[in-house]
């Protein structure tokens, strides 16, 4: 067998170069966010609404580690071309910049007696585990296009149960750089779900009839499984807050953007995706917030392109 | 739907509605939900104004000395005037952010003191110290949207617990442990009372120079960093604001290049500057130099002062750079002109900084006697210093002169429609003297007696954008740039007259200024020798309209006679800020540069993430509402331009790029800019759109 070095001036797929620029310009260290600007506010969060935070903060460390150890390497074997591999061999390891981005935000704001308490009920809370359980599965079995599905729903799906906390806090002046955050997660899961998407959306034109019919089946299946497994969880966090119901619209919204990401049709009907507007509009991972010195880093800037001036340019 | 609370309708400003419409009307909904659900209850009732005021001396919310120079029914008569204007917040954001940061409220935070009116009252009465016919014009001038006082003065004012009320503060640090010290100490004192203050580094020794001749001893800038870093994140104040700050370098100090990698996204822990702003001083050499694509050389701070006496800031780098190459005492290394500016545009995309200050630019439009070699946290102060001398205790051998400047903006559009022009110019330049009369920092004395000598002020202008929407007129078209000339040209003149009279009447101008070109006459040749006036039409009309006269060239010789006769009680008149807060709640867009967003998301520790749309915009003339990535940065520096010629400080200047453009689009632009006589560069912001098919639905700041 020969080993081919992989040749970037010949690009097989231009989304692949596309995301992979995108992904690159996008690079981030949870070093780079002023998170201790948040002491204060965490200290203004009633106790049991910092737990809630701690918890929903461990799920989405969980969902990072799954993804960045297992879920991006069980699918790498599968890539069509060897720029995917490439552009997968970030994602993986941006998720693990993610899961450790948590314990960032946990080092900073909390003592390390309640760190150990949320991690132990991570390991205990039954629908968490299950979700891990059910994305494992998946990701252990043999069939490539599956993972892909499964990845997509974790990617594009799974995670907004938890993200919608964080959003809610900095829609009411809490942990707003802690949000800074969490957007950029957001920025990046969003590219990530409509890439591996795209690649199931791929194979999947190739295939048979029944083949397509079976993948079809299998995606809303799964999505319905891991759907009811959510609403479980979710409660189970949210219902102490009262937000229980905005919290599911929400990830009925995600379900369907999570089903659009793969190419099929969405599963729930609008007016039952009628997310809260203050979320919505908070979650848009365009840099486009307008920030100063007084204000924190923000989310918007990009590593540039480097391109050298030239002798015109300087006709001074 | 009218469940949702004033946040959620807010934030459906930056969602379409179901005719594809911006839904305005969702934000005016907020508002009135936000009174009617949470300030009118959250709110402490009084009787009478007497109780009220009453109440609020006996209990050390308001100081009693301010209300002591009036009489109750002058107090009371104030406020009536105040209160018939019947204002109203025009957008959730300006009413949510009056509250939740400039409102007096009760110390245990859960109840507010006052509204909107107070608040204009209180600094009324406090800026005009007395004087009754001043305190009637400038609750007119505040009411009426037309005068705004900064953030520090319009939060402080007439409270007995109180920071100060100086937006900006400018300190020299020279090249020895007490200076060092001093200025880390002072950094924490300002910051406490309020402001933003930035340091220049320019004169620290490099990394590797001797110390006590022992070479290879000192550790250079980045550890100085570290520790105003730490200061600043330290001093905030009373929970109002945080410290904030900024350090300057010259292009030419050896630590230049680890300086600038402070800002890097891959930056060591140890190197990492994440919360101090960064601002890099560009003689014209350098670009000389990147021009004819040659090495530029980094001199020793040290060895500067050691063979010329001098610390490095106070010489021009331009000037002397032949002699300081050849100068075998002068110890130097190079580095390609060109790597500096793209490795500064490089940062730039990452950071967003550094701020950059065109040195000799600066200095050549300066009427005042002595050297710029830094501006501020907002990039917009421009003002000579003197160092300090400091014994071994850290007192002061000699004080020196340092830099504060407080801030107050006219509304441009509001101020167009002023009865008269000219007055609102001079109650404003009244009320920001007032707080530089009124200012003594002690526990800074290079800050107090720079004050005290100086006087210095800065008026600055915002809502341009939301003004030329208004009038149909195109940001950095013909017209744009014509009507942004014209006005500016007009400002200074009365702000001239009316810092000339203040002198009359006291018979105490600025500290040097017969050594200004002010004093020579040198300063009105441009306006005496030659004609300014609109040169379109429209732009002729919009003054004829207003009634507001453009002062010829006659009106410029009797002023300039008028001027060398008595002085200008002002050292300094002019400076035009970002204006973030303030332009909020005074419905504004920010300073002159164009919408950074047709809805703008604001985030704020304080405030959360809001929505805030452009002012005066709505369905029908979205088209005069391009946000700054449109536009590009060559209108917005042709803008500035017409501006920067008639302002003796700066203008805090962003210039927005689309995430296409690469380093050299920047570095053309700051070439441009420079090209144009921008003295100096504020932010540079990058817009990134969501990849497509990752985008939210209907969301109006994700569209193009």
């Amino acid at each position: 067998m020969i080993t081919r070095p992989i040749n970037w001036n010949k690009i097989e797929d231009p989304i692949d170069l596309e995301v992979w620029n995108r992904l690159t310009a996008n690079f981030w260290l949870p070093e780079k966010v002023p998170l201790a600007n948040d002491v204060q506010s965490w200290a203004t969060l009633h106790p049991d609404e910092q737990q809630l935070t701690m918890r929903v903060f461990t799920g989405l460390t969980l969902l990072d580690t799954i993804q960045g150890t297992v879920g991006s390497m069980s699918i790498i074997g599968d890539s069509r071309t060897q720029h995917e591999e490439a552009v997968i061999t970030n994602i993986a390891f941006m998720e693990s910049v993610h899961a450790k981005s948590y314990s960032s935000v946990f080092s900073t704001l909390c003592s390390t007696a309640d760190i150990e308490e949320a991690f132990r009920w991570s390991e205990d809370n039954p629908f968490l585990q299950k979700k891990a359980e059910i994305v494992l599965n998946n990701y252990h079995g043999d069939d490539p296009e599956k993972k892909k599905i499964a990845s997509t729903l974790l990617e594009s799906f799974l995670f907004y149960s938890g993200f919608y906390l964080p959003m809610y806090w900095s829609s009411r002046a809490k942990l707003t750089n802690t949000a800074d955050l969490i957007r950029l997660i957001i920025r990046d899961e969003a590219v990530h779900g409509y890439y591996i998407g795209y690649k199931f959306q791929q194979a999947y034109q190739d295939a048979s009839e029944a083949r397509k019919q079976e993948l079809h089946d299998y995606a809303y299946d799964l999505l319905m499984e891991l759907y009811e497994n959510e609403t479980r969880y979710t409660a189970d966090l949210y219902d102490s807050m009262g937000l229980t119901e905005d919290v599911k619209a929400f990830i009925r919204y995600n379900a369907n953007k999570a089903l659009m990401n793969l190419g099929f049709d969405a599963l729930f009907p609008k007016d039952t995706t009628d997310v809260n507007p203050a979320i919505l509009s908070a979650l848009s991972p365009n840099s486009d917030e307008n920030h100063d010195f007084f204000s924190g880093s923000g989310s918007s800037y990009v590593i540039g392109k480097h391109e050298a001036t030239t002798d015109d340019d300087w006709d001074l | 739907m009218s469940n949702y609370s004033y946040h959620e309708l807010n934030a459906m400003l930056n969602l379409y509605g179901p005719n594809g419409e911006i839904q305005f009307d969702k934000d005016k909904e907020a508002a009135k939900a936000y009174f009617l659900d949470h300030v009118n209850q959250n709110t402490v009732f009084f009787h009478s104004l007497e109780e009220k005021i009453d109440y609020l001396i006996e209990n050390d919310y308001y100081d009693k000395e301010v209300l002591d120079k009036y009489d109750f029914d002058f107090i009371k008569s104030r406020f009536k005037q105040a209160y018939a204007v019947k204002f109203r917040f025009p957008t959730f954001v300006g009413a949510y952010k009056f509250y939740t940061s400039y409102a007096l409220k009760t110390f245990d935070g859960s109840r507010y003191l006052e509204r909107f009116e107070d608040r204009v009252v209180m600094n009324a009465l406090m800026l005009a110290q007395g004087d009754k016919k001043l305190a009637v014009s400038l609750v007119d001038e505040i009411i009426s949207g037309r005068f705004q006082p900064a953030t520090p003065t319009f939060l402080n004012a007439g409270k007995q617990q109180r920071g100060e009320f100086v937006s900006c503060f400018l300190l020299r640090i020279e090249d020895n442990m007490e200076s060092i010290a001093r200025a880390i100490n002072s950094s924490l004192q300002l910051s406490k009372r309020g402001g933003g203050v930035a340091l220049n580094l320019t004169n620290l020794r490099e990394a590797g120079a001797p110390i006590k001749k022992i070479e290879n001893q000192s550790s250079g800038v980045l550890p100085v960093m570290k520790l105003l870093e730490d200061s600043f994140s330290y001093a905030n104040q009373l929970g109002a604001r945080q410290g904030a700050g900024a350090v300057y370098l010259n292009a030419h100090h050896p630590d230049i290049l680890s300086f600038l990698d402070t800002k890097r996204e891959n930056a060591d822990e140890k190197m990492r500057i994440k919360t101090l702003s960064i601002g890099v001083v560009i003689p014209n050499i350098t670009l000389k130099l990147a021009s004819t694509n040659e090495d530029m050389y980094l001199f020793s701070p040290y060895d500067i002062e050691r063979v010329y006496g001098k610390p490095m800031a106070d010489i021009s780098i331009t000037k002397m750079y032949d002699e300081l190459v050849d100068h075998p005492e002068i110890r130097k290394s190079k580095i390609k002109a060109r790597v500096l500016f793209e490795r500064i545009a490089e940062l730039q995309f990452e950071s967003g900084y550094p701020y950059i200050v065109y040195e000799d630019t600066a200095n050549d439009a300066n009427p005042i006697d002595g050297r710029i070699n830094m501006s501020n946290l907002c990039s917009e102060i421009l003002q000579v210093n003197t160092p300090s001398e400091y014994n071994n205790d850290l007192s002061y051998k000699t004080i020196g002169k340092d830099i504060s400047c407080n801030l107050g903006s006219l509304n441009i559009a509001t101020a167009m429609d002023s009865p008269d022009f000219g007055k609102t110019i001079e109650t404003s330049i009244r009320a920001l003297t007032a707080v530089a009369d009124m200012s003594y920092i002690d526990s800074v004395m290079s800050i107090a007696e720079g004050n005290k000598k100086s006087r210095a002020i800065g008026l600055g202008q915002m809502n341009l954008h939301g003004y030329l929407g208004k009038m149909r007129i195109h940001y950095g078209s013909e017209e744009g740039i014509d009507f942004t000339n014209i006005y500016f040209y007009t400002v200074l003149y009365h702000a001239l007259k009316a810092s000339a009279k203040m002198a009359q009447e006291t018979g105490s101008p600025f500290d040097g200024f017969e050594k200004s070109k002010y004093a020579t006459g040198e300063f009105f040749t441009k306006y005496v020798e030659q004609e300014w006036k609109p040169a379109t039409k429209r732009v002729a009309a919009i003054f004829k309209d207003a009634k507001i006269d453009v002062p010829t060239q006659s009106d410029w010789e009797s002023l300039a006679k008028y001027v060398k006769k008595h002085g200008l009680y002002n050292q300094n008149l002019q400076a035009v800020p970002p204006t973030g807060s303030i332009s909020y709640i005074n419905n504004s867009t920010s300073s002159i540069h164009p919408i950074a967003s047709k809805i703008e998301i604001r985030k704020e520790g304080k405030l959360g993430r809001v929505y805030y749309p452009a002012p005066f915009m709505n369905n029908d003339n979205m088209e005069y509402f391009e946000d700054a990535y449109e536009i590009g940065p060559e209108k917005i520096i042709d803008t500035y331009a017409a501006a920067t010629q008639h302002v003796d400080q700066g203008l805090s200047l962003t210039l927005f790029f689309k995430d296409t453009a690469t380093t050299r689009d920047v570095n053309r632009a700051q070439i441009y800019a420079w090209k144009k006589g921008i003295k100096t560069i504020y932010y540079i912001r990058i817009r990134q759109l969501a990849l497509e098919g990752t985008e939210i639905d209907n969301c109006v700041s994700c569209m193009l």
